[in-house]
């Protein structure tokens, strides 16, 4: 019991800590407004900030729960197609000879020219942002994966075959396993990378999503729109983030003996 | 050296087997777009791509000359300044206590997510486009170098103390040199970055660049167009790509 009770009081603390941060920012963004006279087409006050999102409360509910709807779809298949394909890049070396390059030169393609092309396939719906989230996440997540596994102690692999495990279980009991700790720094990338690609995503035209939200604003000029929907933005973002990393200490929860 | 085998030095297995399966992919795509007669505004064919590009060679240069010098200059002054950012953080506890949180907060916004402000903020020159990219790459390099310079070993710091180093001497000739290929690193990972970052917020708001190229082909559906653009766009990501690796092998001759 007493790891959950650090947890939570890990947690406690992690939370008291930004809540702080975002509040003495919070504090020193309305000095600088006030009493620098920034104008406010640079920095708006804060209270003009929360001013356009209690007019309609509704758009900033139903953008936050399309876009996040289409990054995580995309990111759960892009996780998982990653690890599928660093394992069949570990266990056939021939298969990474020839594909891994494609998978580079596909890395330079810019996001959001990939978007047009994809939402022209898809149409403007859910799935063509989620395909762009997808893009997004594989890539980091297989070479991570592809890292961990080749990282495995040589005298680890050989101790096991020892013991008579074949190729499955040396791959799931040992491999995998050890890779994890790499593979969940390519999620909690792969996280952020993912909301990026569903928002430029959103900007061919779509009426709901937090780039929609973004594009609106910036076309009526209305520069606290504009930053509540940079704040949505980052508030996702950081919601994602801790999401994976809670993950990452159930799932990876050895690392601090490491 | 003979011939045969340089031959087998410069083209080894891995090579062999990736220009194989880059040539594969090549023949595949502009097959599968005759055979199945796909029309040009789904897949153009490859051929019509690469026609088009040389036949628009000069305004696709142009284009891309812009999107380069944006990329270019945002690369160099976010790696300065996140670089000096790093120093700082590190080297002051107050600035890490107060100043970090504060950064990483602005860094959880997705950068994308700045570039409408950007535009209303300087314009649709390429001022906001190296603006945009100086924030992404001054991140990315920043949280390597910081990574970089927490791992200098402070036995080492005593040492050079007690042969009468100053602070600037220890930064100098201790602490940069044992994080440079983590900040090296970082600047690697930053150039694809730049490049894209540049096109993004010229797709929202400019008058030239590749960015502005593929959407102008996107509101023209003319997808031979956007093609060539973005095969353009991955040109200029590995050129400038490979530079930069190139020149960290050079300089961090000691990285194993």
């Amino acid at each position: 019991m007493n790891v959950a009770r650090d947890l939570l009081k890990h947690l406690c603390e992690a939370l008291l800590r930004g809540a702080l941060t975002v509040l003495t920012m919070a504090v020193v963004w309305e000095l600088v407004v006030r009493v620098g006279g920034v104008p406010s087409y640079y920095l708006p006050s804060l209270v003009d900030v929360l001013a356009a999102v209690t007019v309609a409360p509704g758009a900033y509910v139903d953008s936050a729960l399309r876009t996040i709807a289409e990054t995580v779809l995309g990111f759960a298949g892009g996780a998982v197609f990653g690890v599928l394909i660093g394992v069949a890049f570990f266990q056939w070396k021939a298969l990474r000879d020839y594909l891994f390059p494609m998978f580079v030169i596909s890395q330079t393609i810019p996001v959001i020219a990939f978007g047009a092309v994809v939402v022209l396939w898809f149409g403007n719906t859910l799935w063509a942002k989620a395909v762009i989230a997808f893009y997004m996440t594989f890539f980091p997540v297989t070479v991570n994966t592809l890292q961990g596994l080749n990282a495995v102690d040589p005298r680890q692999v050989a101790l096991l075959r020892s013991f008579g495990a074949n190729a499955w279980q040396l791959l799931t009991r040992l491999r995998l396993p050890a890779a994890l700790p790499q593979i969940f720094v390519a999620l909690k990338l792969g996280a952020t990378l993912s909301l990026l690609g569903a928002i430029a995503g959103e900007w061919f035209g779509d009426s709901v999503g937090v780039g929609v939200l973004l594009l609106h604003a910036m076309y009526n000029e209305q520069i606290p729109a504009l930053w509540a929907a940079i704040f949505l933005a980052g508030a996702i973002g950081t919601l994602l983030y801790a999401v994976m990393s809670y993950i990452e200490t159930r799932f990876v929860f050895w690392r601090d003996e490491l | 050296m003979k011939i045969h085998q340089w031959l087998g030095h410069t083209f080894t297995l891995e090579r062999r087997r990736a220009a194989f399966g880059l040539i594969a992919v090549a023949l595949i795509w502009e097959g599968l777009v005759r055979f199945l007669d796909v029309p040009a505004y789904v897949m153009p064919t490859m051929s019509a791509v690469l026609e088009t590009m040389l036949a628009q060679r000069q305004v696709l240069a142009s284009n891309a000359w812009t999107t380069v010098i944006e990329a270019l200059a945002g690369f160099f002054m976010g790696s300065a300044i996140g670089v000096m950012v790093a120093v700082f953080v590190v080297s002051i506890p107050l600035v890490r206590r107060f100043v970090l949180p504060a950064l990483m907060t602005i860094n959880s916004v997705p950068v994308v997510a700045y570039a409408p402000l950007v535009l209303l903020w300087f314009g649709t020159g390429i001022e906001s486009k190296i603006a945009l990219v100086t924030l992404a790459v001054g991140f990315t390099v920043m949280l390597h170098a910081i990574s970089g310079l927490d791992q200098v070993d402070p036995k080492a710091v005593a040492l050079l103390r007690s042969f009468g180093a100053d602070k600037a001497a220890i930064l100098w000739r201790l602490k940069l040199p044992t994080a440079a290929p983590l900040i090296a690193t970082g600047m690697r990972v930053a150039t694809v970055r730049s490049v894209i970052i540049a096109i993004v917020t010229e797709m929202l708001g400019s008058a030239s660049g590749l960015g502005w190229t593929i959407y102008q082909g996107v509101l023209q559906i003319d997808f031979v167009q956007v093609w060539s653009g973005i095969f353009a766009a991955s040109a200029v990501s590995l050129i400038f790509f490979s530079l930069i690796a190139a020149l960290e092998r050079h300089i961090i001759f000691w990285k194993s």
